[in-house]
């Protein structure tokens, strides 16, 4: 049994480039009109990744706590500015909310996952630390993408209902939590319907890494299940979070739904 | 004094705004016929007066209580918009009757199901429609659900916006007798919305006309 990563060289990744061509052909037999856009994106492939790869060799070198700190906030800086644009529904939304929740829920299941359950030495390891919590971040980032974007969405289909329920004398809660629970769920659902069929369908991207670099499957099963039951934490923390925020800017200072949300007979 | 609104000013239109200001007073029993053209503002009135929108100026009173005095929850349960277009929730009949009463304002109160019942027959609902899907009324059926709803939260106020817009003729009297006998209560008024007049069975009635283009006008009972 083969126990070590086999390395690509430069001549080999050269030779991606017959993927790109397949890709290149498709896209301009039928003219898609990606071509552009083809080319682009694989040279930003290279560039980003090569960058990142050098950094990331620089910064395990290093292994500073505080330089960990950082890049793991700037990656939540990025990804809320991401999960908030993606949000057709939403309009002129801060990003700020998003990046409180994205925070929280990346440092707080984070924590658990590096320092008690696989805890490395040192306990804040750049190499054990980054690449499971650019994981949260990833799936936190499209969970609370979802639910805001239902949030916003259920507060327009059902402005109808809302507003009868403030007439009833209901607050703003009473009248929006059943657009909140159903927010919550929408950026719920993906992850909790991937753990039913994780395994089955395909190999989750990192349990392929770890075998491709050599490890017993029966080992990257075992980080799979932490890693897939910590993205499902982290996705029902961000929701809940951003969401238990979000709601009360859908109304005025008096506890009336905002005027742009509502659509008027 | 029940119900007084002074200078109440809001601007309607986004292309060639215009500003509309209006005032108005209640008296227990008494019923304030808002009449104006189609987008004159009526229905924003009436959103303005509940508390669901705010206006640019003007202020309300309720039993001599400046609006600024009472929180918005309150005020609204109190001066109850009933909108033209039903609200109608997940459930049956029963639910959407009951769903007032599952907020905390009305923590001790529950749903008088025998008012509630007596009020469907007196609007000419039949009593199998209780446990019904609310999805499955017809409009007029709708409106009335939404009707007989509002008149057990007890409001002292009543915005009603064309009430009767999908009602046939007996449907329609029938809600006009509910709303007189409902009047007769100390405490209680309605502001209403009509583009017929087919509330001439109503008395105490006064009335206040929005024009389109900035003026107001009030004239007597």
């Amino acid at each position: 049994m083969e126990n070590s990563i086999i390395p690509i060289s430069n001549f080999q990744l050269a030779l991606t480039v017959i993927l790109v061509l397949i890709t290149g052909g498709i896209s301009s037999v039928l003219k898609l009109g990606l071509l552009k856009s083809l080319i682009w994106g694989t040279i930003r492939t290279f560039v980003q990744l090569t960058l990142v790869g050098y950094a990331l060799t620089y910064i395990f070198a290093i292994n500073n706590l505080w330089l960990i700190i950082a890049i793991i906030t700037l990656m939540c800086y990025i990804a809320s500015r991401t999960a908030v644009k993606r949000t057709s529904n939403v309009p002129d939304y801060p990003t700020l909310l998003a990046f409180l929740s994205l925070l929280a829920s990346t440092y707080l299941v984070g924590s658990i996952v590096v320092t008690l359950i696989i805890s490395p030495d040192p306990w804040y390891s750049a190499r054990i630390a980054i690449p499971i919590f650019g994981m949260i971040l990833g799936n936190a980032m499209n969970g609370i993408a979802l639910s805001l974007d239902r949030l916003y969405g259920e507060a327009r289909s059902r402005t109808t209902e809302i507003e009868a329920m403030l007439a009833f004398g209901a607050t703003p809660w009473e009248a929006i939590r059943d657009s909140v629970r159903e927010a919550v769920r929408a950026g719920m659902t993906p992850t909790i319907n991937s753990l039913m069929v994780v395994g089955l369908v395909s190999l989750p991207g990192m349990m392929t890494g770890q075998i491709l670099g050599g490890a017993d499957p029966s080992e990257a099963v075992r980080y799979q299940i932490v890693v897939m039951l910590m993205i499902a934490a982290a996705v029902a923390i961000g929701c809940l979070v951003l969401v238990g925020l979000s709601y009360k800017k859908l109304f005025n200072n008096d506890g009336a739904l905002q005027p742009f949300y509502g659509v008027r007979p | 004094m029940l119900f007084e609104f002074k200078n109440i000013t809001y601007t309607l239109g986004n292309e060639g705004p215009r500003n509309i200001r209006v005032s108005g007073t209640l008296y227990n029993g008494e019923v304030l016929i808002v009449q104006g053209p189609s987008g004159a503002g009526k229905s924003t009135l009436f959103r303005i007066l509940s508390r669901l929108q705010s206006g640019i100026g003007g202020e309300a009173f309720l039993q001599g209580k400046s609006w600024l005095q009472i929180p918005s929850s309150i005020w609204r349960a109190n001066v109850h918009y009933l909108a033209q277009k039903p609200a109608l929730f997940d459930g049956s009949v029963a639910d959407n009757l009951a769903i007032p009463f599952a907020i905390r304002i009305r923590n001790s109160k529950a749903l008088d199901v025998n008012r509630a019942r007596e009020l469907m027959e007196r609007l000419l609902l039949p009593a199998q429609l209780w446990n019904q899907d609310a999805r499955t009324l017809s409009g007029g059926e709708a409106s009335r659900l939404a009707f007989i709803r509002a008149v057990l939260i007890n409001p002292m106020v009543l915005l009603l916006d064309e009430p009767t817009a999908a009602l046939d003729e007996p449907a329609r009297q029938s809600m006009y007798q509910v709303l007189s006998e409902w009047l007769t209560t100390t405490d209680r008024a309605a502001l209403l919305i009509s583009h017929t007049d087919d509330y001439r069975q109503l008395e105490h009635l006064s009335f206040l006309n929005i024009k389109p283009l900035g003026g107001h006008e009030r004239y007597g009972k």
